[in-house]
C-alpha cells in the first residue's frame, strides 16, 4: 500500500494554497454570526456589575415592556439546569443563572430576547438590578484566598534539590510574574439555536463541536442524536472555544422558551468576561549551576488564579521538569480561587507563562557564569525524557539551536551588555528554547469514494485557522492516489465522525492518523470487493501489495496490473464505498519511547531607544521541530502567528482588573493592546528534524509552540542591550526608560 | 430597485425609535430600505442585505474587520449609521470580484497565505484596495503604517504585507 515515505509522492509537505482560500477571500466562508434563520430573533445579555455578593432584586418589567421584546429571563425565571459533563479538559462551566449569587464581574444575570439586536440591546439596558455586594477576592496573593495544591497531580520531584544547590557555584533565585491575558479571537463568539421539538441545531464559535453536542444534550436532557452543532468556520479561538460557555447554554435556553431561532453575539467587552482568559501567575524559580555550566538543581514554584466554582488546566511550573537534563529538580503548582471570570486555555496555556520564567532564568545563569546562553542550553540538553527516562520519539532541538543560530547570525553577538549599537539604537540578541508537551486524544474519520472517482473525507473537527481543511485534503489525496481537486475534506459538523478539540496542538496528529487509517481501510474495501473478481487485475491482492496512484490501484511490483476505482465501482454496481478510521495516542511504555511534542529555538533581535524607552522587535528566527510538516505554507503561518502571539504576550497584553470592583478596566480593542501590522517585522521560520516515530503520519502539532519562548527571548535580548532584567510581563516603556 | 423592510411582528407597538428610509447603493445595486435608525451600516449590510462579507470584530471602530469602501474611500462600517449613507456608493468584499474573476488582491492573499482564520480578511482586503488608491502602498513602511488599522489576531501581518507588495509590483510591472 502507499506509504508516506514514497519519494515519488509530492502532495504531502508541499506548500499548497489553502483549499478554503477562495471562500475566505471572497466573503463566502460563513462564520457562526453570518447565519440567519427565518423568524430568527436576537438575544442580549445583562452582566453583573459587581464581582461578589448577591442579587437583592432584579426588575425586568421595564425591559419586558420595551418595543420588540419577547422575553427577559433571569435566575428567577430560568429553568433548572444541570451542569454540563466532565470532558477531556475537565469539568464544564457551572450552569448559568441558577441562583442569586454573584461570583465574578460580568457574570450573566439576565438574557433579553427581542425581534432585532438593537431592541434586545436597548432592553438589556433597562433591566434594574440591586445587589448586596460582598468583598471580592481579586488579588492572587490575597492570603484569604483558598489555595489548591498540586491541582493536576503534575508536580515533579527528582534527586535532592538542596544538595544540588549546595553543589552549585552560581545560584539564580528570582520572582517572575505574568498578567492576565485575554484570548480575543477576532470573531465575536456567537451562538444560534433553532429547536424543532426536542431536537436542536446550534451554530457556535467552538473549537469542539462534539463537546457542544454532548453538553447541550446533557443539560437539556435530550438525546445526543437530536443535537446538531455546526462550525465550518470559526473566527479564531486560541483556546476560547474549547469549553461550552454559559452564553451558548443561554441561547439554547432562550430559543426553547420563545420557540423561535435565537441568535446571540457577544460584545467585545463580554469577550473579556465570558469565554476564558490566560490567568496571571507568580513564579519563583531557582536554578543552580557549576562554574563549568552544568545545571545542578532547578526549583520552580508557580501559582495562578482560578475562578470560585470552576476549574482550569494551567500547570505553569510542570513544563520545567522536561526541559533540561538536571539531576535535582522540583516543580510545584498551585491555584488561588478568586472572584474572577473563569480562566481557560489560551494559546500555549501554562507553557507560555512557565517558559518565560524558566528561559529567562537560564539566561540569568548564563550571564552569571559568563557563558554563551546557547552553549549553556546545549550543554544541559536532555537527550532522554528526564521524567520517563525513555528516548524521545523525536527530538531535533539541537538542530533547531544550531540551524537557527546560523540563520540568525548568533555568532555575531558580542556578549558584553550594551556592546551592540546601530546609531542611536541599542541592539540586543536573545534566545530561548522550547520543549512543548505532547498531547493527543482519540479521533475518528470517514473516507468515501464516489462513482465518479472523487473522494469525500470527513471528521467533526474544526479549522480555526490552522489549515486543517487543507492538510487533511492533501493527506487523503496522497493516501488514495488522487489529485487534490478530486478530494474534498469536510469538517465542523457534529454529525460527522467524532473529533476531539482543536487544542493542545493535538488535532493534526490525531486527525491525520485517523484519516490515514480511513483511507487505508477504504483501499481494503476495494480489494475486498475484487477478491474473487476474475475481471480484476487486482484479484486476491493484499493491501500491502498495492499502490494507489492516478485514481487507480495497482500492484506495486507491476504497475500495469491495476484498475481505476471507478471501474471497480461500476462493475460491481456500487454508487460509493466508505470506510472509517480512528486513531488512539501511543502509549510511551508500549512503544518504549517518550512521545514528543514540538521543539523550538527562538532567536530575537531587539532595538531599544534608551532615551525614549522604545522597544522594537527587529528580527525573529524560529527554528521548529514539528515532526512531519504536512504543508510548509500553513505550518509556517502557524509558527508566524504563534510568534506574533508571543510578541504580544511579551510587549502588549495585560487585562487590567480594577482592584476595588473586579471590573475589567480595559475590555475594548481600543484599550487592550495587541500588535498591529507596524509592530511586527518580517520573520523567518525554519523546520528541523523529520517525521516523529510515535505515530504513522509522524506530525507534531505546531499551533502553540511558536508562541512559547518569545517572552523570554525578548526579555533576554533586552538584558543584552541594556543590562536590565525584566521579570514582569508585559515589558512596557516605563520599565525601559534608562 | 430592491426593497428590504425591517421585520416587525403584527400587533407590535411600533418602536419609539423612529424608522428611517434609506437607499444604499451596494456593489452597484440600489437597495431601498426601511430601518430602525440605530442600525449601523455594518448591520444593514450583514443583517438586512445578507452581505456577510464585512465582519464584526469589535463594533467599536477599533479592529477594521468591518472595513468597506464608501465612494471609493475606506471606512469602518460599524461606526457608521446606515441612515447617514443614503445615496452613497458602497463597495463590500462581495463587490470586488469582477464577473466571477477575483480581484488581484484576493488572489494574492490566497497565494501568500495572508490569513489563518480568515475573519479579518475581508477588512484587510478592502483596506488594501483602498491603500493602493490612496497611493500608500509604495513602500513597506507605508504598508505597515496604513494597514495598522486592521487587526489580525492570528498574526498574518508579514504575509498580508507580502500579498500587497506582490500586487503593487505586478501593477507597476504592468504599467511599465
Ligand atoms: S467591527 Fe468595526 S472596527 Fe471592529
Ligand atoms: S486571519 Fe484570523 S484574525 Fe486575521
Amino acid at each position: 500500500m502507499t506509504t508516506l515515505e514514497d519519494p515519488t509522492r509530492t502532495v504531502i509537505g508541499e506548500g499548497v494554497d489553502r483549499v478554503d482560500a477562495p471562500l475566505k477571500t471572497t466573503g463566502a466562508a460563513h462564520y457562526p454570526n453570518d447565519y440567519t434563520y427565518p423568524g430568527m430573533v436576537h438575544a442580549a445579555l445583562v452582566g453583573s456589575t459587581i464581582a461578589a455578593g448577591r442579587i437583592r432584586s432584579i426588575d425586568a418589567s421595564e425591559a419586558q415592556r420595551a418595543p420588540g421584546v419577547l422575553t427577559v429571563i433571569t435566575h428567577l425565571t430560568a429553568p433548572q439546569l444541570e451542569r454540563g459533563p466532565m470532558t477531556l479538559l475537565g469539568p464544564s462551566p457551572p450552569a448559568p443563572m441558577q441562583d442569586d449569587r454573584i461570583l465574578h464581574y460580568g457574570q450573566h444575570i439576565a438574557v433579553v430576547v427581542a425581534d432585532s439586536p438593537e431592541q434586545a440591546r436597548h432592553a438589556a439596558s433597562l433591566v434594574n438590578v440591586e445587589y448586596e455586594p460582598a468583598e471580592a477576592l481579586l488579588d492572587i496573593e490575597d492570603p484569604r484566598a483558598e489555595i489548591l495544591e498540586n491541582p493536576w497531580g503534575l508536580d515533579s520531584e527528582r534527586g535532592d534539590v538542596s544538595a544540588g544547590f549546595a553543589q552549585a557555584d552560581v545560584v539564580v533565585d528570582e520572582r517572575y510574574t505574568t498578567p492576565d491575558n485575554t484570548n480575543n479571537p477576532l470573531g465575536l463568539f456567537t451562538s444560534i439555536a433553532s429547536w424543532h421539538g426536542d431536537s436542536v441545531t446550534v451554530h457556535d464559535s467552538t473549537q469542539w463541536p462534539h463537546n457542544v453536542r454532548t453538553s447541550i444534550a446533557q443539560i437539556f436532557r435530550i438525546p445526543e442524536s437530536g443535537v446538531r452543532v455546526l462550525a465550518p468556520f470559526v473566527g479564531g479561538g486560541f483556546g476560547a472555544g474549547l469549553r461550552v460557555w454559559c452564553h451558548t447554554i443561554l441561547t439554547a435556553m432562550a430559543a426553547r422558551e420563545v420557540k423561535r431561532p435565537v441568535k446571540l453575539v457577544l460584545t467585545r467587552p463580554q469577550m473579556f468576561t465570558s469565554v476564558g482568559h490566560r490567568p496571571n501567575s507568580v513564579q519563583h524559580i531557582k536554578i543552580g549551576a557549576t562554574s563549568s555550566g552544568d545545571l545542578t538543581a532547578i526549583e520552580h514554584r508557580a501559582i495562578s488564579s482560578v475562578a470560585m466554582e470552576d476549574d482550569d488546566y494551567e500547570p505553569v511550573a510542570a513544563g520545567s521538569a522536561v526541559a533540561y537534563e538536571c539531576p535535582n529538580l522540583l516543580t510545584h503548582d498551585r491555584q488561588a480561587r478568586l472572584n474572577i471570570p473563569c480562566p481557560g486555555s489560551m494559546r500555549a496555556p501554562a507553557e507560555g507563562q512557565g517558559n518565560f520564567a524558566l528561559e529567562s532564568a537560564i539566561d540569568e545563569v548564563a550571564h552569571a557564569l559568563g557563558m554563551d546562553p546557547l552553549e549553556l542550553r546545549l550543554r544541559n540538553y536532555a537527550e532522554q525524557h528526564p521524567v520517563l527516562g525513555l528516548p524521545w520519539s523525536s527530538k531535533a532541538l539541537r538542530e533547531c539551536y544550531t540551524l537557527g543560530a546560523e540563520r540568525f547570525g548568533w555568532s555575531r553577538r558580542t556578549p558584553a551588555i550594551g556592546s551592540m549599537r546601530d546609531g542611536d539604537w541599542l541592539v540586543g540578541y536573545g534566545l530561548a528554547g522550547v520543549s512543548y508537551p505532547f498531547y493527543q486524544v482519540p479521533c475518528q474519520a470517514r473516507a468515501s469514494l464516489r462513482r465518479d472517482g472523487s473522494a469525500y473525507v470527513t471528521s467533526a473537527a474544526t479549522d480555526i485557522g490552522t489549515g486543517t481543511y487543507t492538510v487533511m485534503t492533501q493527506l487523503a489525496a496522497e493516501c488514495l492516489g488522487l489529485d487534490l481537486n478530486r478530494v474534498r475534506f469536510d469538517l465542523g459538523d457534529s454529525d460527522m465522525p467524532y473529533s476531539p478539540q482543536a487544542g493542545g496542538s493535538g488535532l493534526t496528529g490525531a486527525l491525520a492518523n485517523a484519516v490515514h487509517m480511513a483511507c487505508g481501510n477504504l483501499v481494503r474495501e476495494f480489494l475486498d470487493i475484487v477478491r474473487d473478481d476474475d475481471a480484476s487485475p487486482l484479484r486476491g491482492a493484499a493491501a500491502e501489495e498495492v499502490t494507489a496512484s492516478g485514481g487507480r490501484l495497482h500492484r506495486t511490483d507491476a504497475p500495469d496490473q491495476g484498475e481505476a476505482y471507478t471501474d471497480i465501482l461500476n462493475r460491481h454496481g456500487l454508487e460509493e464505498l466508505s470506510a472509517d478510521g480512528r486513531s488512539t495516542p501511543p502509549d510511551p511504555q508500549k512503544i518504549g519511547m517518550a512521545t514528543a511534542g514540538a521543539f523550538g529555538a527562538k532567536f530575537v533581535e531587539v532595538r531599544i531607544d534608551p532615551q525614549l524607552g522604545l522597544l522594537r522587535v527587529a528580527r525573529v528566527v524560529s527554528a521548529i521541530d514539528g515532526g512531519r510538516i504536512l504543508n510548509e505554507k500553513t505550518a509556517s503561518s502557524q509558527i508566524t502567528g504563534g510568534t506574533v502571539g508571543g510578541i504580544s504576550q511579551a510587549m502588549f497584553e495585560e487585562t487590567a482588573t480594577d482592584a476595588g470592583t473586579g471590573r475589567i478596566a480595559n475590555a475594548t480593542f481600543g484599550d487592550y493592546l495587541m500588535p498591529v501590522n507596524a509592530d511586527i517585522p518580517d520573520m523567518e521560520v525554519i523546520f528541523c528534524g523529520g517525521p516523529d516515530r510515535a505515530t504513522t503520519v509522524g506530525t507534531k502539532g505546531v499551533g502553540e509552540v511558536g508562541l512559547v519562548g518569545m517572552a523570554a527571548a525578548i526579555g533576554n535580548a533586552i538584558h543584552h542591550a541594556t543590562g536590565r532584567r525584566l521579570r514582569s510581563l508585559p515589558f512596557t516603556i516605563d520599565q525601559l526608560l534608562l | 430597485m430592491k426593497h428590504v423592510d425591517t421585520p416587525t411582528r403584527p400587533g407590535e407597538a411600533t418602536s419609539e425609535i423612529p424608522d428611517v428610509e434609506v437607499t444604499l447603493n451596494v456593489n452597484g445595486d440600489p437597495y431601498r430600505m426601511r430601518l430602525d435608525s440605530r442600525v449601523t451600516l455594518l448591520d444593514a449590510l450583514r443583517d438586512h442585505l445578507g452581505l456577510t462579507g464585512a465582519k464584526k470584530g469589535c463594533d467599536q471602530g477599533a479592529c477594521g474587520a468591518c472595513t468597506v469602501l464608501v465612494d471609493g474611500k475606506r471606512i469602518v462600517s460599524c461606526l457608521a449609521l446606515a441612515a447617514q449613507y443614503d445615496g452613497r456608493e458602497i463597495t463590500t468584499l462581495e463587490g470586488l470580484t469582477d464577473d466571477g474573476e477575483p480581484h488581484p488582491l484576493q488572489k494574492a492573499f490566497a497565494r501568500h497565505d495572508a490569513f489563518q482564520c480568515g475573519y479579518c480578511t475581508p477588512g484587510q482586503i478592502m483596506s488594501a484596495v483602498s491603500l493602493q488608491a490612496e497611493g500608500r502602498a509604495g513602500t513597506d513602511a507605508d504598508i505597515c503604517e496604513f494597514m495598522s488599522g486592521n487587526i489580525c489576531r492570528c498574526g498574518a501581518y508579514p504575509n498580508i504585507r507580502a500579498a500587497i507588495r506582490d500586487v503593487v509590483s505586478e501593477a507597476n510591472d504592468a504599467s511599465v
